[in-house]
């Protein structure tokens, strides 16, 4: 299929906020709007969390108070492969002999990709496999803590007042709880794109709440600094010892200059997240709940719906009419190649699971003109176009064309109609395509 | 296979010492020393073309893995006046599956693993770990208890060497006779045990 493995050649062009064109496999298909929607176009939202290496599934409200990480592995801080937990015999000795030893079980986290083990920082081997590895405390986390909590206190006051401005010019008789309970997580108020995300507006204090007035001190600015060590430009720098930028960073908290000094942190959780057209609100992507499974519950995938290429994928006959792009075309930016598609309308037949297997079906009688159709099989045709190309440099030609053909809803949303007609009607749909067909051989 | 023909020449032949185990379907041409108590796998190709190739004790070389003493690429193998270099290798290495070793002088504990290319010029010391699929071709001595890992090739310096494979050893010398047939040894009285 060319759409595993050449998925550049044939772009559709999407007519969202801003103009995409991308293979016809990267899009979702909204079949309420009926219409083509990109990764750009539709808004991404949180479905679940869940740990990559242990796949475990995380409430959402657990994963923000372990801050996103989980709490059985580990990452290398070296590498940031997943550690895993090795097991070591030490003799040790028995407590009510001390002269006899036996055998104990020690547990060292070891990384099978750059050979880190948790005894290059001094960590002492734990007793247990699982559960007995701590993470450093930061040192500044009290100071930190009590900053946030001094500035979620002002965030929500400046909230109450903002709120009570709003409803004091326009609706006096609302309740003020109203505001507070149907603030940010509605749609409604979701937060406009570009807009600074606060997550301090999040956590508020819920009513009634004795709100304590919490002072800070501010920052004191020291006029002495620590001077650098004496031999800071003669001492030789063992290269293995220094911590890669990249290294540093991922613990934001110390930033390590030194290798002795790397901890490993708890590993990061990964989400999983649904799509919603913006224009309808339907979800036109929604993963599973079980992080083993990689099925979707909805998956509007543009590849099921609309034409591919030469491929109905439809049960449906489908009649398909390619028009050229005229001159002057907004849309038609990219062609370098002038393009002549056949001017008949070009007829598909519907996509028949069981036609393989069935010996003593008809064979389909659509009349097909030699000149236009090439071959045709179940579903698919294949067509003749001409192509002229109109510069002569040596770059890649391009043709564009848009493709109508009619498409049936049958999953449209059961309205009572008033005539009483059928209840699949046709639409017809008209993409705009772009086929990249190669570099010219001269 | 190779055996009747390596006997006819002199100097150029595998000696292999009693206790290792070496199966039939291992390519090995030239003047090949290998001691007791290593392993070599079917489909394993060492090759002494420049020079003879020492391999110590308790060695693993893995199946597709090739050792092999080339000649330098710009000197052609008629020219006279080159000497044979020999290449030694020490005790306990592991050579993984499909890796590629020319390095003239390996010492003890290196771990080579899957697919990972030593040049010519490279000298291991002992407990280094040449991680998969990467090749070191500079003209170096890798200090010891290196590992180098990674697309990039980075590197780092382990505390703790790599763990002798003894467990793995015993296990092969008592299941590999059983499914190959074996080289024969040169030394010893002996003769290994065929099915």
């Amino acid at each position: 299929m060319a759409s595993l493995l050449q998925p550049d050649r044939v772009l559709y062009l999407v007519h969202g906020e801003k103009k995409i064109r991308s293979p016809l496999s990267t899009l979702y298909f909204c079949r309420y709007c009926s219409e083509l929607r990109s990764l750009e176009c539709v808004s991404h939202e949180v479905d679940s969390h869940y740990c990559p290496s242990c796949l475990e599934n995380m409430p959402s409200a657990e994963a923000k108070l372990k801050k996103n990480r989980c709490a059985n592995c580990f990452d290398c801080p070296c590498c940031m492969h997943t550690l895993s937990t090795r097991a070591t015999n030490i003799p040790a000795p028995l407590p009510d002999d001390p002269s006899k030893t036996t055998m104990k079980k020690a547990y060292y986290l070891a990384c099978g990709f750059c050979r880190w083990t948790s005894r290059d920082v001094g960590m002492a081997d734990k007793s247990v496999a699982s559960g007995g590895w701590q993470e450093p405390d930061n040192p500044h986390t009290q100071r930190i803590n009590k900053l946030i909590e001094y500035y979620q206190q002002l965030a929500q006051r400046e909230k109450l007042e903002r709120d009570r401005k709003k409803l004091a010019r326009r609706r006096p008789y609302m309740p003020l709880a109203f505001s507070e309970k149907y603030g940010l997580g509605t749609r409604l108020q979701r937060q406009r794109p570009g807009a600074p995300i606060t997550s301090l507006a999040g956590l508020s204090l819920k009513e009634g709440e004795d709100q304590k007035e919490i002072n800070i001190e501010p920052a004191q600015a020291l006029d002495e600094v620590e001077p650098l060590p004496e031999d800071c430009y003669t001492r030789p720098i063992n290269l293995p010892e220094v911590t890669s930028l990249r290294q540093r960073l991922l613990q934001p908290d110390f930033q390590p200059a030194g290798a002795s000094q790397l901890h490993p942190k708890h590993k990061h959780l990964l989400i999983k997240r649904s799509l919603r057209c913006r224009k309808c609100e339907h979800n036109l992507s929604k993963p599973e709940f079980n992080p083993t499974s990689i099925k979707f519950k909805i998956q509007l995938v543009a590849e099921c719906q609309v034409l591919l290429t030469l491929t109905n994928p439809v049960e449906n006959i489908t009649h398909v009419t390619l028009v050229g792009c005229e001159e002057g075309d907004p849309e038609d930016i990219n062609s370098t190649a002038k393009v002549m598609v056949p001017t008949k309308e070009l007829v598909l037949a519907g996509k028949d699971a069981a036609a393989d297997y069935d010996e003593l079906a008809e064979p389909q009688d659509f009349q097909d003109d030699p000149d236009v159709v090439a071959f045709r099989k179940s579903n698919k045709i294949g067509f003749f176009i001409k192509v002229v190309p109109q510069r002569e440099e040596d770059g890649d030609v391009t043709v564009s064309f848009k493709i109508r053909h009619d498409f049936r809803n049958l999953a449209a949303p059961i309205r009572p109609s008033e005539e009483g007609d059928a209840p699949t009607e046709a639409i017809w749909l008209t993409h705009h395509v772009e086929l990249s067909l190669g570099p010219i051989i001269a | 296979m190779a055996d009747p023909n390596t006997k006819q020449m002199s100097q150029k032949s595998a000696n292999i010492a009693a206790g290792a185990v070496v199966c039939v379907e291992s390519e090995i041409r030239g003047d090949v020393t290998i001691g007791p108590r290593t392993v070599v796998h079917p489909k394993a190709r060492i090759i002494a073309e420049a020079g003879p190739i020492i391999i110590g004790e308790g060695n693993l070389i893995e199946e597709q893995a090739l050792i092999i003493n080339s000649y330098p690429e710009n000197i052609m193998p008629d020219t006279e006046g080159v000497e044979p270099k020999t290449m030694t290798i020490g005790i306990n290495n592991v050579f993984e599956v499909g890796c590629v070793s020319q390095a003239l002088k390996i010492g003890d504990n290196n771990v080579i693993e899957s697919k990972a290319d030593l040049g010519k010029n490279v000298i291991l010391t002992s407990g280094c770990i040449v991680g998969a699929c990467c090749q070191v071709n500079t003209c170096e001595v890798i200090p010891e208890n290196t590992v180098i890992y990674g697309s990039n090739c980075m590197r780092r310096v382990q505390t703790e060497r790599p763990q002798p494979q003894t467990l793995q050893l015993d296990f092969l010398m008592k299941i590999l006779p059983n499914y190959h047939h074996m080289k024969k040894t040169v030394k010893g009285t002996s003769t290994p045990v065929r099915n």
